[in-house]
């Protein structure tokens, strides 16, 4: 029993490999998917990028990034497949589906309790744009007395 | 001491700051309050894609900047930690400079 979780793929393809390498790469990885009955639910080219250290002989490479749903077997093949193939350079899989519901649920969670505090001191529950202008403004001039305060000494 | 510092984190910013202006050592070190980044910028996820937000955590050398320097709360550390080491993986930071 296999359960579907969300996965972000990235793989660095060699600056060697021309436009078409990159596009076959895609849909090979589309097919591995396909098989094992998952969604590829976003793609994202970086296109070319210089790279921070040498790998192999490579200064550079063309990230591609894939947003997935599928098995752990499912990444396994794909793992697999992207390890033997010459032209990637490097790739990374990281699940994300938990991460993205933690931060989804501070999210709301601090929404909640802005809301409820707002209510609380008779406000309406959604700051206006300008009165958050306002705050930050003043949280920076508080930051300037500070600094201002340390150059003194 | 630690207690009292553990009930000014609900409360209002300002008491903090009025302290910290407050309490200056003799030793003529007056040491800024540090605030956690990413608290305050309420970020919850700490993408390991975006260099622009993990290269400030990052020094010359290419380490990791330590919590006592940053600010950083431990949460956020330990997740800019694992966020440092993917982006690293990927190329996308150095292990190390020289």
């Amino acid at each position: 029993m296999s359960q579907h979780r969300q996965y972000e793929l990235v793989y660095i393809v060699s600056p060697d490999a021309s436009e078409q390498a990159v596009a076959d790469l895609h849909t090979q990885v589309e097919q591995i998917v396909q098989r094992f009955n998952g969604t590829l639910d976003k793609t994202e080219n970086w296109g070319r990028r210089k790279l921070a250290y040498e790998i192999g002989h490579a200064r550079e490479g063309t990230y591609v990034i894939e947003t997935i749903t599928g098995s752990g077997e499912m990444v396994k093949e794909i793992d697999r497949r992207l390890r033997v193939t010459d032209t990637i350079i490097r790739h990374l899989t990281v699940r994300v589906d938990d991460d993205l519901r933690v931060a989804e649920r501070l999210r709301t969670e601090r929404k909640e309790t802005q809301a409820r505090r707002r209510t609380a001191r008779g406000l309406p529950p959604e700051p206006l744009p300008s009165e958050r202008r306002g705050d930050r403004d003043d949280n920076d001039s508080d930051d300037m007395g500070l600094e201002g305060a340390e150059g003194v000494r | 001491m630690s207690g009292e510092r553990g009930g000014g984190r609900g409360r209002g910013k300002k008491d903090d700051k009025d302290k910290a202006k407050g309490e200056r050592p003799r030793g003529g070190f007056f040491r800024r309050r540090r605030v956690c980044k990413f608290c305050a910028d309420k970020i919850d996820y700490i993408n390991y894609k975006d260099v622009r937000l993990l290269s400030p955590f990052i020094p010359e050398r290419g380490k990791i900047q330590p919590r006592r320097i940053s600010g950083t709360c431990a949460k956020h550390q330990r997740a800019l930690q694992t966020a440092i080491s993917r982006a690293r993986q990927l190329a996308l930071i150095p292990y190390v400079t020289d």
